[in-house]
């Protein structure tokens, strides 16, 4: 499919790439995703809610670093 | 005794009375005085009362009362109160079993080192230092073989704030930690300023940590005997020997408190402040002897 | 009887909150803003306190499993029934089988839903309200998750007809700045005036770590008045000898990152608190969010009434314009 799908958080928080500080990143630029799969997960209210993607696709690129503090509706990564 | 009453608006729905900046039996004595009369008189529009350690606090509902006149109410009663002879204090000698330097505790305790004054120390060498003592033991002895006065029932549900009853120099004092925790096991043992306290449920705390009490301060179930009438066992007025126990101890406690048959070891007893104020020592042996013998 | 089938995050049944229990440490709890709480009572013709759904940031997904009258008030999380968008601030019905979800959230913070008869969970000290530290009240005292089944109760009082609105007047419009007007008072006097004057000035960012428990600022650190520390209070100079913090009261531990208590907040604690939110503007801390920025304006205790009884009477306006609806 052409175009690029982007990913977009649905709340605000702080934005983490990992699982924990210890483990490897949820996915990596350049790496394929199908839908459901997790590619972050952002932190408010001592929540953690996982960010999925819906679309099946390679992860082109993040717009966001990990620990960064996002706005709702910002977006995360982009899936080509 | 001269007490430098503060009164200050909270928002529109509270009023905050500050009755000394510095914690003392007395400023404790006066503020339960004050808010028992308070509540007693059931004026219309008081929502909530919130006694403190040398404070209090009223709840309103400023479309029936107005905060001034509150004020002026309070200022009458408290002038009442103010050479506490006619207040009697309904209290319950209450038997609390502590297990100190405990591995759960101790686990936290390691866990947060780099939000301490001394991360070199554990929270209770540290105390027992700067409070100037050669040893843990001799702290422990301290805070165990003179009971302790619940000032304080807040922070969250059942936590009691207590002061110990003895003579101010020999009161112990320690800072609370650099960063609060985010967390702090239940019925963690632990001393911030001039309080100790009992953490009723897992949570953040910015207290030293020393040890665990075996028997619980919160009860959200109401299973055990002495949870029937609220959730929440320690009452404002209360006195608290924390007794130092070993692990079988704790153990056998803990199955107890399991099994749901754990009961406080407790005794009720009335007194005046005066009869604090005039020798705190001699004071805290006679309720331990009423606890323990009579 | 609703099923739940996404949980949203932190999503709660609330009541008007159970208030008389700080001798024991008990919080209030309740409907954070409890005008667009009240509102959506009314809008189904409840009365006064039965317990409603408040859902924060990302609302959850529901399934009716009856017919039910129901109404969407608060922040906006757009809504949607089965997959069509609906009204907020109006009377809605739902046949069994319907679904309920929410769009990203527009403005706003949280989103209430009021159902006829209310949400029927036991009632812990005169309250239904979630109080989740505890784990008591609401729905087994947490938060909802996903399969959970709610009950409707018995708690309406009034048939409302079936597309009644509010006056557009009457809407809250949140945008990303907030004026959230203060009574300064407590403790201020350990702030030094420079410090009180910019804790004024300063336009504050709301952290991510902003909750029913309290929302945590960023901005200028805060200087006390050096002094030696009361017996009791500990060391730090933002500490007292512990005392009771009132509901919307803002504290700044060490100087850094104020914190304005809510309704799930701890009852007291040792340190300074210099200013409490007026009772009227905790509808409008209560929906804030992360990143969005705040200053504090201080207003004198009559200026508080006064906005409190305009307030009031803007509910009363809308209560009428409900029953002349009808």
């Amino acid at each position: 499919m052409a175009g690029n799908k982007q990913v977009v958080s649905p709340l605000p928080g702080v934005f983490y790439r990992k699982p924990s500080p210890e483990e490897e990143e949820f996915v990596t630029e350049g790496q394929k995703v199908k839908p459901g799969d997790v590619i972050g997960i952002v932190e408010v209210m001592k929540s953690f809610t996982e960010i999925k993607s819906e679309v099946e696709g390679i992860v082109s690129k993040f717009t966001v670093e990990s620990e960064e503090v996002i706005d709702v509706g910002q977006v995360i990564a982009e899936i080509e | 005794m001269y007490l430098a009453t503060r009164y200050e608006y909270g928002g529109d729905e509270f009023l905050f009375v500050e009755l000394s900046e510095e914690m003392s039996l007395e400023a404790n004595f006066t503020a339960m005085a004050i808010t028992k009369k308070l509540s007693e008189m059931e004026i219309e529009g008081i929502q909530d009362i919130c006694p403190s350690n040398a404070s209090y606090m009223v709840r309103i509902d400023p479309d029936v009362i107005k905060a001034d006149d509150l004020i002026q109410e309070l200022k009458r009663i408290e002038k009442s109160v103010e050479n506490l002879d006619n207040v009697e204090i309904q209290s319950r000698l209450v038997d609390v079993p502590v297990l100190f330097e405990d591995p759960w505790t101790h686990e936290t305790v390691m866990r947060f080192r780099e939000r301490h004054q001394d991360p070199e120390s554990t929270d209770i060498e540290y105390a027992a230092r700067i409070n100037g003592y050669d040893s843990k033991e001799d702290f422990i002895e301290a805070m165990t073989s003179s009971p302790f006065l619940v000032s304080m029932i807040g922070f969250v549900p059942g936590l009691p704030f207590c002061f110990q009853i003895v003579p101010r120099e020999k009161a112990i004092e320690v800072p609370k930690y650099v960063r609060p925790r985010t967390f702090t096991p239940e019925r963690c043992f632990g001393f911030g300023g001039g309080f100790s306290v009992v953490y009723p449920v897992d949570g953040a705390g910015g207290y030293q940590m020393f040890g665990i009490s075996a028997s619980p301060v919160f009860d959200g179930e109401q299973k055990l005997p002495d949870f029937q009438d609220s959730m929440v066992f320690p009452r404002q007025g209360d006195i608290f020997r924390y007794r130092r126990i070993d692990r079988d101890e704790y153990d056998s406690v803990r199955n107890q408190v399991e099994n749901g048959t754990f009961e406080y070891r407790k005794k009720d007893m009335s007194f005046t402040p005066a009869e604090v104020l005039k020798d705190p020592e001699a004071f805290s042996q006679m309720a331990l002897r009423r606890l323990y013998n009579d | 009887m609703i099923k739940v089938l996404k949980p949203g995050i932190e999503a709660t049944v609330q009541d008007n909150g159970r208030i008389g229990y700080y001798e024991l440490g008990m919080p209030p709890s309740g409907a954070m803003d409890k005008f667009s709480y009240s509102v959506g009572n009314w809008l189904v013709g409840n009365q006064d306190g039965a317990a409603s759904l408040e859902a924060t940031y990302m609302g959850p997904a529901l399934e009716f499993q009856e017919d039910a009258t129901i109404a969407l008030t608060g922040g906006e999380l757009p809504p949607k029934v089965n997959g069509k968008s609906v009204s907020m601030w109006e009377t809605l019905k739902v046949k069994s089988g319907d679904i309920l979800s929410f769009d990203f959230v527009k403005n706003g913070a949280r989103i209430y839903l009021s159902v006829a008869g209310g949400i029927n969970v036991p009632e812990i000290m005169g309250s239904r309200s979630t109080y989740t530290l505890c784990g008591i009240g609401g729905f087994e005292g947490r938060s909802l998750k996903e399969g959970d089944t709610l009950h409707i109760g018995n708690d309406q009082q009034d048939d409302v007809k079936e597309g009644t609105k509010v006056s557009s007047e009457f809407v809250p419009q949140y945008t990303k700045q907030h004026e959230i007007r203060v009574v300064v008072g407590l403790c201020s006097y350990r702030l030094t005036e420079h410090s009180l004057q910019n804790f004024l000035k300063t336009e504050w960012t709301v952290t991510p770590e902003a909750n029913r428990v309290g929302y945590r600022f960023k901005g200028e650190k805060v200087e006390f008045i050096p002094r030696e520390q009361p017996f009791g209070a500990g060391s730090d100079p933002s500490n007292v000898v512990d005392l009771g913090y009132p509901v919307g009261s803002i504290q700044i531990p060490g100087g850094v990152e104020p914190i304005a208590l809510l309704n799930d907040a701890v009852t007291g604690g040792g340190y300074v608190t210099v200013a409490t939110i007026t009772s009227t503007d905790l509808n409008r801390i209560a929906q804030t969010k992360t990143n969005e920025k705040v200053k504090f304006e201080s207003v004198t205790l009559n200026q508080a009434l006064e906005e409190r009884n305009a307030h009031r009477s803007n509910l009363s306006k809308i209560k009428d314009s409900i029953q002349q609806q009808q």
